[in-house]
């Protein structure tokens, strides 16, 4: 019982924060179709920037270094590195989108995150290079001081909070003329262009926004570890967010939900508990990695529109105006 | 002769893909209010021309005139902001979208699309939606498609698909639409829908029509004027019953293109 419960506790953290990235995933892919193989980039921003806002200075003397190191208090830092994720999404979508469309675009995202991957591991200045950020006190531990279980537990609950507001966030884009805008953008993007519709501009939004989700995400996950480095985002993390929302289905939200819990939680972070086997310690990580591929394939192959397909909407039952005899629909010939 | 009451004027345009010369000095003017026809030979160039003009390719010499603005150079959804609308050969529909989605799509100037009221005054889109909803109820039923309006678009049939498109245009309330072979690959009776369909929107809306056309039969009952292009120039203007009678516009469809070339 003692372990059982901490243990569920850090699954939830992760399954919420598995959630908003799936949420960010899907507006750029899921509403608008922007192909970012990039994701794990915006999710790091968000996670450095919310580091160098909360941790202090370093400095070169001690062997941690880092830009700014403010000490300014988690909350804050949240948002800051939410907002960094969605300028660099911004950036990298300027130089993507703009002038590219699906397979080049998403080599343009590939690249610039490579890019950047280099720069953050070698450049030492910036984020502590490939050792990356460490030591960050536990979040709000001025007002509460609290052992590490109760700390996770805390988290569960700053984790689901901050998911909520998240969950409204796409929610509100999703439902909203914006998003039907980006989901037209994203079935023919020529043909909303001859509607007068900033296509360019709509897949901005979507790329900007998803990034902020995802820097929201990467900001919790510093919070919850205290470290980040580079060895916690290859490229290869973007796949694992792709394949939850894949699974889970895109165009929805809810799909996003099932597809974290099965692929984030269920495969990815639960193999993380079972013990590591004597003689061969890189099997389970191994095994993980297969499960997840072989998931994604069955769902592909079986239900290709992913457990929870795309909603048709029914926003626009008849009869709308009073006064008007039904008889007029059957009309249609 | 400029004529002061055209909606679009297309003056000298020419454009190459690599060496080849597609469109070589082509001029004409469209009328206000006119249904008219862009005609010619496989090869003559029209599709190069609906390109230019939609501004899905930026014309290289030449300048092109919409209802006085320049749009020579312009982006597609810049044009198509002025009230100039295309459609494609094959229908492009938004295919997981539902008819009626499809139909709330193209509303210029919608709050809704504004991120700032997207996230912190939904109320704002959802109140704009439910007039355009009632708009495109009508619309919907003028053309037939109420019936359908929650259903895909992707799974209509092709006919409806044709129907679709022209629904969907008219929400954008244009003055002006090119349809790229709107009658291609649709049966006879549905042709004869159609083309009552242009005649009433001219009559009912002003929307000023240029149909690129094979079905030279359509373009005799419904045009007033028809434009008739062959190596990527004009060949002849009018009536379609006076080009009949005209030996070039006979040679450019019946092979003039190799009688030239024996000759040459």
């Amino acid at each position: 019982m003692g372990l059982i419960l901490p243990y569920l506790a850090t699954l939830m953290v992760f399954f919420f924060i598995y959630n908003i990235f799936t949420w960010g995933l899907n507006i750029q892919f899921g509403y608008a179709g922007v192909l970012d193989f990039t994701f794990i980039t915006f999710v790091a921003c968000g996670a450095y920037f919310a580091g160098v806002f909360a941790l202090g200075p370093g400095s070169k003397q001690t062997g941690f270094e880092w830009i700014l190191g403010l000490n300014w208090p988690f909350p804050i830092a949240l948002l800051a590195g939410a907002a960094a994720a969605g300028i660099l999404g911004l950036i990298i979508g300027l130089i993507a989108i703009n002038r590219l469309r699906s397979d080049y675009m998403a080599i343009v995202t590939l690249a610039a995150g490579t890019v950047i991957y280099g720069l953050v591991s070698n450049f030492t200045p910036l984020f502590d290079g490939f050792d990356g950020l460490a030591g960050l006190t536990q979040p709000f531990s001025q007002i509460l001081p609290l052992n590490s279980n109760q700390f996770t537990y805390l988290w569960v609950l700053v984790s689901g909070v901050v998911m909520v507001v998240c969950w409204f966030i796409a929610q509100r884009i999703l439902n909203s003329p914006l998003g039907r805008t980006m989901r037209a953008t994203r079935d023919d993007q020529d043909a909303a262009d001859t509607f007068g519709k900033d296509t360019v501009r709509v897949r901005l939004i979507a790329m900007s926004m998803g990034a902020v989700l995802a820097g929201v995400g990467g900001a919790l996950l510093m919070g919850f570890i205290g470290a980040f480095s580079p060895a916690g985002w290859t490229s290869g993390e973007t796949f694992v967010v792709f394949a939850a929302m894949i699974v889970g289905g895109t165009g929805n939200n809810w799909g996003g939900v099932v597809g974290s819990f099965v692929v984030a939680v269920l495969i990815n972070e639960a193999t993380r508990y079972i013990p590591p086997i004597q003689a061969d310690p890189t099997l389970i990580p191994t095994v993980r990695n297969m499960l997840i591929g072989a998931s994604l394939i069955v769902v592909l192959w079986v239900r290709p529109q992913g457990i929870i397909p795309e909603a048709r909407r029914r926003l626009y039952q008849l009869p709308l105006r009073p006064g008007k005899p039904p008889a007029a629909e059957v009309e249609s010939a | 002769m400029p004529d002061t009451d055209a909606l679009l004027q297309v003056e000298h345009l020419s454009h190459s893909f690599g060496g080849f010369k597609a469109v070589d000095d082509c001029s004409f003017d469209i009328a206000r209010g006119s249904i008219s026809a862009l005609i010619g030979p496989n090869g003559a160039g029209k599709s190069t021309v609906v390109g230019l003009i939609g501004g899905a390719l930026r014309n290289q010499s030449g300048s092109i005139h919409f209802d006085g603005h320049d749009i020579s150079r312009m982006a597609a959804f810049k044009v198509a902001r002025l009230g100039l609308l295309r459609t494609y050969q094959v229908s492009r529909e938004f295919g997981r979208l539902t008819v009626m989605e499809n139909l709330l799509v193209p509303p210029p100037n919608q709050k809704g699309e504004n991120l700032l009221n997207v996230l912190f005054r939904p109320s704002v889109g959802r109140g704009e939606d439910r007039m355009l909803v009632d708009r495109a109820v009508e619309v919907l039923e003028t053309f037939g498609l109420l019936s359908l309006r929650d259903e895909y678009a992707a799974n209509l049939s092709g006919g409806e698909k044709r129907l679709l498109e022209l629904a969907r245009a008219v929400m954008a309330q244009p003055k002006f639409m090119l349809l790229d072979e709107p009658m291609a690959g649709i049966n006879p009776a549905l042709i004869a829908r159609l083309d009552s369909h242009i005649r009433r929107l001219r009559d009912e809306l002003g929307i000023t029509f240029l149909l690129v056309e094979h079905n030279l039969d359509v373009v005799e009952r419904i045009c007033d004027r028809v434009v008739v292009m062959a190596f990527g120039r004009t060949l002849a203007e009018g009536r379609m019953s006076e080009l009949r009678q005209n030996p070039e516009v006979v040679r450019a469809y019946l092979g003039g293109g190799l009688d030239e070339r024996a000759a040459g």
